[in-house]
């Protein structure tokens, strides 16, 4: 580093050549680090997934090629498919929920109340707790002697509840990531520049108009961002279902989501190229959804 | 308390009181429901276990033989340090390799910039679960299954931490770089001592983020020391465990999960000022 500092200095002018070439190679210089991580831990295992998902490989390594078999093993297998649904079914309520939940206190926050560095605090606080502390106290808060039940005067296991485990997690997820969001809605609220607000205020617009007609379309880069990065984070929900289930998925596989799945097929009974086709078909999945989530968003700029 | 002031500022319409206080009724109703249960699990871990499946905010009689348990029978000590490390580790080379690269990606100009960048966008929907399989092979391949290197070293910096700072670089007028430029500053020195003290706001919420990501992290973990690294256990991995083996012992859980929520809130405390600043250094700026 202390190289390109010293080889990078702006030349005189009329050597624009140079300058060009050094800029050029500095940006290499800057990228290298992270393209190499990218390349080695993300790019490559990409492929090698798919490689690997084409044989019988076991924890001591590849034993044959096995053609489209695990394939039309998870094809067949019931197991994988309700994996798949609550997957899925967990996604498609938890993220608006959160998403909705985490602009609402967001713009709440930002109005210009007193105390606003208190209640910003206070809602990002669940997020900060680990997966695994939150879904330890929900346990007890959600189990039949709980909180939960006293204040309702129910006697349901919530985790244990067949209809209910896979809620209770939506639930206990909404409650703890909106905070998280309100801290990205916030951080592009604060960027939009306070003259649009002054022109409407002109204009003599009410507060919904305002949000619905200046607010909500340019927190659109936010819009995108957070529904991308929530969406796949959702789709790898596997914490708080290993947790509640013992690291089974039950009951009667309520809370057997696709990554349990994975996770299970590998280091439960070492089928690491089922494993690896299970997470072929989680890609694909995410791959899909990311796609649709794009094109009805809106387009997002890759160039600078 | 709120309310209070709220109705004290003078010079305002009836309507516009009434409106603050529904507001502020409304955030401290939300403030309580997002507070009670941490509020619920302190007091626990100072139940007796008896009295744990009552339900009721005090504990009769108060006794600390929940923490005792925590401490004694697990090496929760041990697993503050192993956690404590990784974050410090991962979250620093994250800060500086997602900072330079997102510094690059934002401004300088290099053939393939585009190509590199839709790289990084592709990298960022890979999931952990599809590169599991791949990685695992891999780090059992180098031996590096059950020792921190190999966790490092898959986590020294996300594509979400590099398109974040590239972002914001993106948001940061080109005049001061070109004024750092035309006093003879390289492109290093412009980055270290120019762009990144601007992308203040940035690095605090990246910082936040990762250190509360590592902390937390569950999965790899798991995968990495789960399978008898007892040694290389985390905060998180001990925490599983203990639930896992204490079904009901409601006190000693609740006690492990305050073990494992407390140092990370005490550093968001601490670095909750750092971001209030920044967001107000934003704010000046624009």
């Amino acid at each position: 580093m202390a190289v390109a500092t010293d080889t990078t200095r702006v030349p005189a002018a009329g050597s624009r050549f140079g300058s060009r070439a050094r800029e050029g190679l500095t940006g290499y210089l800057f990228v290298l680090a992270p393209m190499a991580i990218f390349g080695i831990f993300f790019l490559y295992p990409f492929g090698y997934a798919i490689y690997i998902s084409f044989f019988d490989w076991g924890i001591l390594g590849k034993n044959h090629g096995v053609g489209f078999h695990n394939y039309s093993l998870l094809w067949h297998d019931s197991t994988f498919h309700t994996a798949i649904k609550n997957t899925l079914e967990y996604t498609l309520v938890v993220v608006p929920l959160e998403m909705a939940l985490g602009l609402s206190v967001a713009l709440i926050v930002n109005a210009g109340i007193r105390g606003r560095t208190f209640f910003r605090a206070a809602f990002y606080f669940p997020s900060l707790a680990s997966s695994v502390a939150i879904t330890t106290i929900a346990i007890y808060m959600l189990s039949a002697d709980g909180l939960l039940n006293s204040i309702i005067g129910g006697h349901r296991s919530w985790f244990t509840d067949e209809k209910t485990a896979l809620w209770s997690i939506v639930g206990l997820n909404a409650w703890t990531t909106s905070g998280t969001i309100m801290l990205f809605y916030l951080a592009a609220l604060q960027a939009i520049p306070t003259d649009v607000y002054e022109a409407a205020a002109l204009d003599a617009a009410s507060a919904w108009r305002t949000f619905r007609k200046i607010t909500f379309p340019l927190l659109r880069p936010a819009h995108f961002f957070v529904l991308v990065v929530f969406g796949i984070g959702a789709l790898k929900i596997f914490d708080q279902a290993f947790l509640v289930s013992g690291g089974r998925g039950g009951p009667n596989y309520a809370t057997y989501t696709a990554v349990l799945y994975i996770y299970l097929k590998a280091f439960g009974s070492y089928q690491f190229g089922l494993a690896a086709a299970a997470g072929v078909v989680l890609f694909v999945v995410i791959f899909l959804l990311t796609l649709a989530q794009r094109a009805t968003v809106g387009r997002y700029e890759v160039g600078g | 308390m709120a309310v209070a002031a709220a109705q004290a500022i003078p010079g305002k319409p009836r309507s516009w009181i009434a409106k603050r206080a529904v507001i502020y009724v409304l955030l401290l109703a939300v403030a309580c429901l997002f507070f009670v249960p941490f509020l619920w699990t302190i007091t626990t871990s100072f139940k007796s276990l008896p009295d744990s499946v009552h339900v009721t905010l005090w504990p009769h009689p108060w006794t600390t033989s929940a923490w005792h348990t925590v401490w004694s029978q697990y090496d929760f000590k041990l697993y503050l340090r192993n956690s404590l490390f990784l974050a410090v580790v991962v979250t620093a080379a994250n800060m500086f390799l997602a900072g330079l690269g997102g510094y690059a990606f934002a401004r300088l100009r290099f053939p393939g910039r585009e190509l590199l960048f839709l790289l990084v966008l592709g990298t960022l929907m890979i999931p952990d679960q599809l590169r599991l399989i791949p990685v695992f092979v891999l780090l059992t391949n180098w031996h590096l299954i059950g020792n921190f290197s190999g966790y490092i070293l898959i986590n020294l910096v996300t594509a979400t931490n590099l398109f974040f700072m590239r972002q914001y670089f993106l948001t940061i007028p080109k005049d001061y770089e070109e004024a750092a430029r035309l006093d003879g500053a390289g492109y290093f020195k412009t980055f270290w001592r120019v762009m990144l003290p601007l992308a203040g706001p940035a690095i605090a919420a990246l910082t936040i983020l990762q250190f509360q990501g590592t902390w937390n992290d569950f999965f790899w973990p798991l995968i990495l020391f789960g399978q008898g690294s007892t040694g290389h256990y985390t905060v998180q991995l001990g925490l599983a465990e203990f639930v896992l083996t204490y079904q009901t012992n409601w006190p000693a859980l609740m006690a492990g999960s305050v073990i494992a929520i407390l140092p990370i809130l005490a550093i968001f405390i601490a670095f909750q000022r750092y971001f209030i600043a920044g967001v107000a250094a934003a704010g000046v700026k624009g």
